[in-house]
């Protein structure tokens, strides 16, 4: 067992155990043997003994008593968990407000009575309601268009990718593949808009080949349409990158050895590329599942109009509509809870079934 | 320490790679074919609104312009650039940017540090204090309530506070802290410094990379964002440039038309002078995220590594 101290410049000296395996990663700095009892006995006493953790470092014995460094941990963490307190854990608890009748303006829970509760009056109100139906339907359906077309798309091409042999062209299809992702959900819905107008670009080439113009944007028929083309276009390349990282971090020998057995390029690909990017995906679908009660909210407010409401009306646009701007607190909250609580079952669900089926899971 | 053999191996092995994976020239030039599209779907829209921009308003009219500008011209970007209204806007959205930036970045490091420390009192407890908010939100009517009632609604605070602590970014900060090894802490205790000293003079230093990435992540997120804007600051003056371009593109209320010169008499001209106004203004409004794109690039993709480690 061999100690060696390493003095980096000047400031800090790092203590390093060779017998454990790690090596020193930087050549540059100076390695030079110490004495070996010297460092188990001042350095780390608890070095090589089992029961370690509980005897005092000699770290600890320099800095004082350990309530005071405590003590400096909490006050330099105080500002961010008050803030997390106020800006997550207070709304958390106004969702109490979901199960009362909630005046404007009155605190989330009185304790002089005058809170009304009233149950699941809303939840009841929401489910009964003429628009549900309508807002099940247009959430559900936009968010399995997303999932079954957007979702393969990035592992497709970055599959693809992977293939590619030119490491330049390769880094620019990449480059390129992600801008959008760094747009404004502003602008591209402005884009968007501007294309599909009666006298815009779309049109205007349906024009040159004798198609009559269609005006998309206030046709409920071609919502869901523009809506999955525009957040599949947003948001693949982005999507495929942690795939590609996935990819890169496979071993080459896999490759090797399947060559070996007479695989060809495309066998590789399917026995060993995506089984390997297999954990990844099944992580991503997880989490994919469980956004189908979210869809794009940002989005379908800045592309839909009341001509469009039929089929572009989805819950997060019903609630800020109603609930938000209608004043309606109670009713919007209680729709906010419903959607979160159904989205938790999705995620939990999909969580048990990756479990038991692939072992690959979140938790 | 010279010559690593695993190095060297590695290094046999990647050029070994494109023997191994030889496959035929079609294949090679189908794949290139297929990404070519895909890469020309991403670009061209936005290449499309370029050159809409730059052209002349004769061919924008007639609706020729398809792969580059004809009849190049600047004067609709002269136009927008004599709205007083977007300046406004460009100036909130840097003040909103720059405080959040900082913000974040301060409260990133104070959170993450402690974290860290393995003989934290409650270190579980704090960090499960942390993790829930990502899962569980009280959604958009009582964080809603809860900025009304801080009296944050309608002033500057209400973009900029709710948005000082990112938890996502305050997690990606930790994962690299606890990369750091424990030793230098030791050491630097043993030097006679506390635990603030470490984490501005020690920890700070040596994370620039993983500073740099969140700093980029709130710059980005925070010029894109609207709707925090559209909810709570009813006031014009304070918004954002992408309400303000929210008006223009999407709500259409703002009537660009009133900027344009004499010479545009006719109502079909009016609308396509228009078209191209809201071109020109989106891509000068995005031209500071192009520009600092390619610097950006590289840093998005290393905060998704270091984020896919933790999962």
């Amino acid at each position: 067992m061999v100690h060696y101290f390493c003095n980096q410049q000047n400031d800090f000296v790092e203590y390093v155990s060779f017998c454990g395996g790690i090596r020193p990663e930087n050549e540059e700095r100076v390695w030079f043997p110490l004495d070996h009892k010297v460092c188990e006995k001042e350095l780390r006493p608890h070095f090589g003994s089992k029961s370690g953790k509980k005897q005092k470092s000699l770290l600890q014995k320099l800095t004082g008593s350990k309530a005071k460094e405590q003590y400096q941990l909490y006050l330099i963490m105080a500002p961010v968990l008050i803030h997390i307190f106020i800006f997550c854990y207070v709304p958390l608890y106004g969702i109490l407000i979901a199960f009362q009748n909630y005046a404007p303006g009155a605190p989330f829970l009185a304790f002089d009575g005058s809170v009304q509760w009233v149950g699941l009056k809303w939840f009841r109100e929401f489910i009964t309601g003429r628009y549900f139906w309508r807002l099940m339907r247009n959430t559900v359906v936009m968010s399995l268009m997303n999932l079954v077309l957007g979702f393969p798309l990035p592992i497709i091409f970055a599959l693809l990718l992977n293939e590619v042999k030119f490491p330049r062209y390769k880094k620019f299809v990449q480059t390129a593949s992600y801008l959008p992702h760094c747009l404004s959900v502003v602008v591209v819905a402005g884009m968007v808009l501007s294309f599909v107008d009666t006298q815009g670009i779309i049109n205007n080439v349906r024009a040159a080949v004798g198609m009559a113009p269609i005006s998309f944007s206030v046709d409920p028929d071609y919502f869901w349409a523009i809506y999955t083309i525009t957040s599949i276009w947003k948001s693949f390349g982005w999507n495929s990158i942690l795939y590609l990282s996935a990819m890169s971090s496979i071993d080459i020998c896999l490759y090797e050895a399947a060559r070996l057995d007479g695989a060809n390029r495309f066998k590789q690909m399917l026995y060993v590329t995506l089984p390997g990017i297999l954990p990844t995906i099944s992580l991503m679908l997880i989490f994919a599942v469980g956004g189908i009660l979210s869809s794009n909210t940002e989005l379908i407010l800045l592309l839909y109009n009341p001509a469009t409401y039929e089929k572009a009306d989805v819950i997060g646009t019903y609630v800020y509509r109603d609930g938000l701007q209608g004043g309606r607190f109670s009713f919007g909250s209680a729709v906010g809870v419903f959607t979160n609580v159904i989205n938790f079952a999705l995620v939990y669900g999909a969580n048990l079934f990756a479990r038991k089926f692939g072992g690959n899971s979140v938790w | 320490m010279a010559a690593n053999p695993a190095v060297l191996s590695a290094e046999a092995h990647r050029r070994h790679r494109s023997g191994i994976r030889e496959g035929s020239r079609v294949v090679d030039a189908v794949i290139i074919l297929i990404t070519a599209v895909i890469c020309f779907i991403t670009l061209y829209p936005m290449l499309y609104v370029l050159f809409m921009s730059l052209s002349s308003v004769e061919h924008v009219l007639a609706m020729d312009v398809y792969f580059y500008p004809k009849g190049f011209q600047l004067n609709s970007y002269r136009l927008i650039c004599a709205d007083n209204a977007m300046w406004k806007a460009y100036g909130n959205t840097l003040i909103y940017t720059a405080s959040a930036t900082v913000l974040q970045i301060v409260t990133c490091c104070l959170g993450a540090y402690p974290l860290t420390v393995s003989y934290l009192k409650g270190r579980k407890i704090l960090t499960l204090f942390i993790l829930i908010p990502m899962y569980f939100g009280g959604g958009m009517i009582p964080t809603y309530i809860l900025v009304s009632k801080l009296g944050l609604y309608n002033t500057m605070w209400a973009i900029i506070i709710p948005s000082a602590v990112s938890i996502w970014n305050m997690i990606l900060v930790r994962t690299y802290f606890a990369g750091l090894p424990d030793a230098m802490r030791e050491s630097a205790f043993i030097d006679g410094a506390n635990h603030f000293q470490v984490l501005f003079r020690i920890y700070l230093p040596l994370s620039k990379p993983i500073l740099a990435v969140i700093a980029i992540y709130a710059i980005v997120g925070m010029w894109n964002s609207w709707f925090s804007a559209q909810i709570y600051l009813p006031n014009a003056d304070l918004h954002p440039l992408q309400m303000y371009l929210q008006r223009v593109l999407v709500q259409q209320t703002v009537d660009l038309q009133k900027l344009t010169f004499q010479e545009y008499e006719e109502a079909v001209e009016k609308m396509f002078s228009a078209m191209q106004l809201k071109y020109s203004m989106i891509i000068f409004t995005t031209l500071p995220i192009i520009f600092s794109y390619p610097f950006f690039q590289k840093y998005f993709i290393k905060g998704i590594m270091v984020g896919s480690l933790k999962g």
